[in-house]
């Protein structure tokens, strides 16, 4: 079965081919991990150690203190050098736990296999498990997936979707996860199924990644209880933004502004649901996630399981380094990610990739010419080219009424622009501006 | 493992495709060739030279404006001056002096482009208002036609010349509407007639201009719009009189509406962006230019009605699209 297909969306160059190959390898550990408390969407979680503290795997260190926040775990044993402030990437400061990891101590520490009697899970157990565990949407919005999972009580949830699109170009964490831990990643699923008993299940994945949708149907038969649907989606980016990928396997359109729970869906990430699955069996904490490093500048190129707060210096040296040519690093894929100014960043739960970038021609922009484009491959159907203007202008009411508030920055529209507009910076920065003077 | 400073910073996406302006012009041009070629071939290697004059000149009249703006002359190099003077040059008749080529594309590029602002910012179709310029000063050198060579002896004979058509060299739009005589549709398609130099032959225009419809620089909705509303409408006054009017395949092949489908109103900056937009303009532009070639002064009516259309074009530009999700929210 071949879905899709609206209007909107780009082919970018995939590089997929530099990773997609390579089976996931462990990161080894580093001596010290610098895990930052702000790795979610809403609040910062708010740090329970401080220095000196001995910690064990699987330890909260910082705690949500309101609904939309998570928890932070550590994922290896040691002891707690100090909480200090530094840098997302993006720029905003937050603490970070340092501590100093005991190799002996995370080696020995083993998690204990638990029953799940499906009968008794229902959605609350399901946001609990979720919180207890920090889990967060994995896919990069890092929304907390406890309150994902508590839709409020007049929605009736009757579709699930498992977002398998992995549509960024050079990222392919999400796709060796689903060759190698489709079973898993199943198991996450049934337990939200058993929470709220969908009529559809949908494990949508993009076409360029046959051995993904094999390895579900081949998994998909020990799971006859679900009303599975595994559903081939066509390659074209950005297929796996949440609202792109409900139309395309429903044909369900989210109304403006509004969540997916409103039109009965709710859908999740590989590496999510592979995290509630690992909490749910193994009371394992989400404290690891799997990062593609790829990207011309980079020796070999890896899909790593990496602990969270691991330095991005480990990864890199851990795949050979980089060379002299690369000119750009990113936290993320290439069409939504980071650029980040250096090595002095860890991985944290929503990081799907770290790429080292060669290109060298960075072109000013040009005059827009009015090509249309931006608006052909907007999947929002916004006017990217009015908002750059009116942003460019200072024009922010124009902006505003010109449904700014709707672009999710997926980039077609500067990818597309053969003027090398800038326009998701301008559409950022116009949404800066309006949430900062409260236009 | 080198330095970790100097990376550079910018923002989202790191990606970019291979869309530029400078590839959009070049493909203009380049997809210009065939007409180019055939130009020659009907009415004398001087053509050529006009073509060399209009480009020098387009691009000198930018350099200079950009100059004087304080700004580097480097930007005349997108190719878009060259689009600019190829497409003036094919709607200037065979037989236009040298010096009227020079006026009229230092007045396309300085008042059809950089008083706007230049590139991005004009209004009207440069090309359009180097003609519109000419045609106003120098009416009678404007209208004056010189019949293409026999290149392709294998098509049938032209239409039997009048004595006045013989002394004017009319063109067939000319002689169907104020003779009564159309010229063999064949003719018309390979463009060896009385016309404009590169602007009628409609068979070298196709060549190109569906290559560049293909690579998506030419709009198809705008094309189809602009030539359905022309047929349609010439259609249907030919259908009620075709004592009086021609058919409406005479109308697509003659005078300038394949050229103006593919090369005029698919200007990007002078016309709508959104699809639906596309649509409102070739069907806007294609009502014009029937109204005028049927009932106005001129026989051929294409470059006013794009004109005019350019004009509203910023009206029509106003209109937003639904976003994604709108109508599930209201
Ligand atoms: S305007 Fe926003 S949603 Fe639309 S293409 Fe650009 S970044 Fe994507
Ligand atoms: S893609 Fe760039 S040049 Fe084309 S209309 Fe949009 S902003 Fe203008």
């Amino acid at each position: 079965m071949l879905t899709f297909s609206r209007r909107g969306g780009v082919h970018p160059a995939y590089h997929k081919e530099l990773a997609s190959g390579l089976p996931i390898e462990p990161c080894p550990l580093p001596k010290r991990l610098e895990i930052p408390l702000s790795q979610h969407l809403g609040v910062p979680a708010a740090p329970l150690v401080s220095r000196g503290d001995e910690v064990s795997p699987g330890d909260v260190i910082a705690e949500a203190p309101k609904l939309i926040s998570a928890h932070v775990h550590t994922p290896a044993a040691g002891k707690v050098r100090s909480v200090v402030q530094k840098p997302l990437p993006g720029g905003r400061m937050c603490d970070y736990v340092q501590i100093d990891v005991d190799e002996e101590r995370t080696a020995a520490h083993e998690w204990s296999a638990r029953e799940v009697d499906l009968a008794q899970v229902d959605p609350q157990w399901l946001a609990r498990t979720s919180r207890e565990a920090g889990i967060v949407g994995m896919g990069g919005a890092t929304f907390p997936t406890d309150v994902k999972l508590s839709p409020p009580p007049t929605a009736k949830l009757d579709v699930f979707i498992l977002n398998g699109a992995e549509c960024e170009p050079y990222l392919t964490c999400d796709h060796r996860m689903m060759v190698e831990h489709a079973r898993e990643i199943l198991q996450g699923i049934e337990l939200v199924h058993a929470a709220f008993g969908f009529s559809r299940v949908i494990v949508g994945i993009e076409e360029n990644k046959p051995e993904a949708l094999e390895a579900f149907r081949r998994e998909a038969k020990s799971f006859a209880g679900m009303p599975l649907e595994i559903a081939a989606l066509e390659t074209r980016y950005p297929q796996g933004a949440e609202k792109v990928l409900i139309e395309s396997t429903t044909k369900r359109v989210v109304p403006a502004g509004k969540l997916p729970f409103e039109v009965g869906v709710v859908a999740a990430n590989v590496q999510t649901m592979y995290a509630l699955q690992q909490a749910a069996y193994l009371g394992k904490p989400l404290g690891e996630r799997v990062v593609t490093v790829s990207g011309a500048g980079i020796a070999t190129p890896k899909n790593l399981r990496v602990p969270v707060g691991t330095p991005i210096a480990e990864l890199a040296e851990h795949c050979g380094g980089f060379s002299e040519q690369t000119t750009k690093i990113v936290m993320g894929g290439p069409m939504t990610g980071i650029a980040l100014p250096s090595l002095d960043y860890s991985i944290t739960k929503g990081a799907g990739g770290l790429l080292f970038l060669t290109q060298h021609d960075y072109p000013d922009e040009s005059p827009c010419i009015k090509c249309g484009s931006c608006v052909d491959v907007c999947p929002m159907r916004l006017m990217p080219l009015k908002l750059a203007a009116f942003a460019k202008a200072g024009k922010f009411e124009e902006a505003k009424a010109t449904n700014l508030a709707d672009c999710f920055e997926c980039g077609c529209c500067a990818w597309a622009c053969p003027a090398n507009i800038k326009i998701v910076s301008w559409i950022k920065y116009a949404k800066n501006y309006i949430r900062v003077k409260g236009i | 493992m080198s330095n970790t400073e100097g990376f550079v910073l910018q923002a989202a996406p790191h990606a970019h495709g291979r869309a530029s302006v400078p590839r959009i012009m070049h493909a203009v041009n380049i997809s210009l060739l065939p007409v180019i070629v055939i130009s020659v071939l009907y009415y004398g290697l001087h053509v050529l030279g006009l073509y060399a004059i209009g480009i020098a000149t387009c691009l000198a009249t930018e350099a200079l404006v950009k100059v004087a703006r304080g700004r580097s002359w480097r930007s005349i190099l997108d190719g878009s001056a060259v689009v600019t003077a190829l497409l003036f040059v094919m709607v200037l008749p065979p037989s236009i002096s040298p010096l009227l080529v020079v006026i009229g594309s230092a007045a396309a590029i300085f008042f059809g482009k950089e008083v706007f602002g230049g590139i991005g910012h004009n209004v009207f179709n440069p090309a359009l208002v180097g003609r519109a310029f000419i045609a106003a000063a120098y009416p009678v050198q404007i209208t004056t036609w010189t019949a293409a060579r026999e290149v392709f002896g294998f098509l049938p004979p032209p239409r039997t010349l009048s004595v006045v058509e013989a002394a004017t060299g009319a063109t067939p739009l000319a002689a169907a509407r104020f003779e009564g005589t159309t010229e063999p549709l064949i003719r018309l398609f390979f463009g060896q007639t009385a016309g404009s130099i590169g602007a009628t032959s409609v068979l070298f225009i196709l060549i190109g201009g569906l290559a560049l419809t293909a690579m998506g620089i030419v709009r198809w909705r705008m094309v189809v719009s602009f030539l359905g509303t022309v047929f349609v409408g010439t259609g249907i006054f030919w259908l009620i009189d075709p004592g009086t009017y021609a058919n409406p395949v005479f109308h697509l092949l003659a005078g300038g509406v394949m050229f103006a489908a593919f090369y005029m109103i698919t200007d990007m900056v002078t016309t709508p962006y959104t699809n639906t937009g596309t649509v409102i303009f070739g069907a806007g532009a294609g009502l014009l230019t029937v109204i005028i070639r049927l009932f106005g002064g001129f026989p051929e009516g294409v470059m006013y009605a794009i004109l005019l259309m350019n004009a509203a074009t910023p009206i029509i530009n106003r209109m937003n699209n639904r976003v994604f999700g709108a109508e599930a929210a209201s």
